[in-house]
């Protein structure tokens, strides 16, 4: 006879696998809303008058007073915050916001997937910042309902999350902070883009993770950088932004260069996986490339550095021509 | 009458009891004498958040989703007068999980997923009484098997649903298949519809207990067989469909709390199912409780606690029992 509930408990170490990657923070969205997106309507005004700005969803957020009390629901949105300068407001967190280190003193409320209510609504949160595709919308939904402003970011693009930092920056008051941080990333990204615009394509597999396997198509935040980078992406043209393949299909593309993160920020085994196969392009040259998750998975300012590192292994992979 | 009375007087007090507990203890600490001002109307307002807008409604839903739970799961082991029946085996929830998780899938929220599942509740019905019924003449054995069958078909489809999904839906679909109130926001639906399917089917508690011994007999003795087995399966897929859309898929509640009272109170179903109704709410706050609170500010999904509460305990009786 068979049990009840069926197919759940043979599935969730896998989906927890995914969980984590969606925790180690590749910030997913869908293609629909991403034509409609366009810049947000920035109307801040002085001191003591209401502040408003445009969240994600196409909402506009207004508080009275700059946000003293943020919760920020997302590791990435936890970064985005102290980026924009207002880390100090911060008085929740979520599980796995371990950058920048100072946050992993701040409360936390939970995983971004449940939040403990009672501890976020005790915490007397002015702001509190959602993340449009990893939080239950019930639970925004409730929180919105006790009173709290909630405002959603999900950041699809290189612009999406300067301009998060700036909108964040408005909200909390601290814009000159906020300005410079958004400036010196949307800087930093348009020197890189710049500087590789012209250089010699390279074909990339990007691995996002190893059981299943699973890379990354070209509407993807690390898809855009990857083409920054000058890179052609093998499975850009899939129509799943988190494409799930199989070795058969890598050993298809044979991809030049092979740029794997990984569980722990040193783990380099998901890439001698690769060795067993010495046809492939990347193994006879070598090309297997670490890039440490944290720094280009999340859609944070971080993912300057990331982008560098990318950009810089990309490179390396023309010089073994 | 007493016979009937004093179980259900003791189990009306444990549920008020484990309201009760639920209600003052969680991840925040609301003191006692706040805890009372904020019942009586009064208290600061963090409180009366936390309390009246938090736990409260939380708590209701707990107790109304594990008593549907426990109620279905009575009528579908009389239908069927089978030990094994419950709505998971017979693929109800099956069917409501796969609403739900189309209706997720596609973006949808709130109404439409209730709405889905309670369609594809209402499908897993139709489909499994009509195949069991077929040409012949259908027999319990063949429609414990045909929705066994069907639960296993749900059961594929919820897999392949969930392989093909976006990655960032999967958590919220993931959880909402182990079971979670957290994501329930208003108690009364389920509340309402417990309250009318007890005063429905109390009443017929003594047509019931003849059932169980048989359709023949039932017959025999004057009870109209067939419109009361349509009348039990239909309610039981409300109750299931209902359950489900409020908390997601909690499993074991329907199966284990009609055993257990069985064990400890016979087998009268003028008995058994207002029983059902109290412990199935009672067990299922408890759990919700724990599984707020016991690595808070983490939660944990409530279908867990109610199998680690509920097995041992049955097994426990059922060991006794012999």
């Amino acid at each position: 006879m068979t049990t009840s509930v069926p197919a759940v408990p043979r599935l969730s170490a896998f989906t927890l696998a995914i969980d984590l990657a969606c925790l180690g923070g590749a910030w997913r969205w869908p293609l629909v809303a991403l034509g409609l997106a366009g810049l947000p309507g920035l109307s801040a005004m002085a001191d003591g008058e209401e502040r408003c700005v445009v969240d994600d969803r196409d909402r506009e957020v207004c508080l009275e007073a700059p946000a003293t009390r943020i919760a920020a629901l997302s590791p990435g949105a936890t970064e985005l915050v102290y980026a924009a300068g207002a880390g100090e407001k911060v008085v929740a967190v979520v599980a796995y916001s371990d950058y920048p280190p100072e946050a992993q003193e701040v409360q936390s409320v939970g995983s971004h997937t449940r939040m403990d209510l009672e501890a976020l609504v005790t915490l007397l949160p002015d702001l509190v910042i959602g993340w449009m595709t990893g939080n239950p919308p019930e639970q925004l939904e409730t929180i919105e309902a006790l009173g709290m402003p909630v405002f959603y970011i999900e950041p699809r693009d290189v612009e999406g999350v300067s301009s998060a930092i700036e909108r964040l920056a408005i909200l909390a008051d601290t814009r000159e902070a906020g300005d410079q941080a958004a400036a010196v990333f949307r800087d930093g990204m348009a020197a890189l883009a710049e500087r590789y615009a012209d250089a010699e394509p390279v074909s990339v597999f990007y691995q996002v993770w190893d059981e299943p396997l699973m890379s990354i198509n070209d509407e993807h935040l690390i898809g855009q950088v990857v083409s920054l980078c000058g890179g052609i992406n093998v499975f850009g043209a899939l129509p799943r932004l988190v494409p799930r393949i199989d070795d058969e299909s890598v050993l298809a593309a044979d991809p030049e260069a092979i740029v794997a993160g990984g569980m722990g920020e040193e783990n380099r085994h998901w890439l001698t996986h690769w060795e067993q196969y010495p046809t492939l392009t990347a193994v006879a040259r070598d090309n297997l490339f670490f890039v440490p998750p944290s720094l280009i998975q999340r859609p944070t300012p971080r993912l300057l550095e990331g982008s560098r590192i990318l950009c810089e292994k990309l490179e390396v992979a023309r010089g073994r021509r | 009458m007493r016979q009937l009375s004093l179980p259900l007087g003791i189990l009306l007090a444990a549920s008020l009891a484990a309201l009760a507990l639920s209600v003052s203890v969680g991840s925040a600490n609301v003191a006692a004498g706040e805890l009372w001002a904020v019942l009586r109307g009064g208290g600061e307002a963090l409180s009366r958040t936390l309390v009246l807008e938090l736990r409260v409604p939380r708590s209701l839903s707990a107790f109304a989703v594990g008593g549907l739970l426990a109620v279905a799961g009575a009528l579908m082991q009389v239908l069927l007068r089978n030990p094994l029946a419950d709505p998971y085996v017979l693929g109800l929830s099956g069917g409501a999980s796969v609403g739900a998780l189309a209706a997720m899938l596609g973006g949808m929220g709130g109404m439409v997923i209730s709405g889905s599942a309670f369609g594809g509740a209402l499908l897993s019905t139709l489909l499994v009484f009509g195949l069991a019924h077929g040409t012949g003449s259908w027999t319990p054995s063949r429609l414990l098997l045909t929705g066994v069958v069907v639960a296993a078909g749900w059961g594929a489809v919820i897999t392949l649903m969930l392989a093909i999904s976006p990655a960032e839906r999967l958590p919220g679909m993931l959880y909402w298949l182990m079971g979670d109130l957290s994501y329930a926001r208003t108690p009364w639906p389920p509340m309402t519809l417990l309250m009318a399917v007890c005063l429905l089917v109390i009443p017929l508690g003594r047509s019931l207990n003849v059932l169980a011994r048989g359709p023949l007999q039932a017959a025999a003795l004057g009870v109209s067989v067939r419109p009361l087995e349509w009348l039990i399966y239909i309610a039981a897929s409300l109750l299931t469909a209902m359950a489900v859309t409020t908390a997601g898929s909690i499993g074991f509640v329907g199966l284990v709390v009609p055993h257990m009272l069985r064990l400890m109170l016979g087998n009268d179903q003028r008995l058994i199912l207002p029983a059902c109704a109290l412990a199935g709410g009672t067990l299922l706050v408890l759990a919700d409780t724990l599984a707020r609170t016991m690595i808070a500010p983490e939660q944990l999904p409530v279908g867990v606690i109610t199998a680690l509460l509920g097995v041992p305990t049955f097994l426990y009786l059922l060991y006794r029992s012999r």
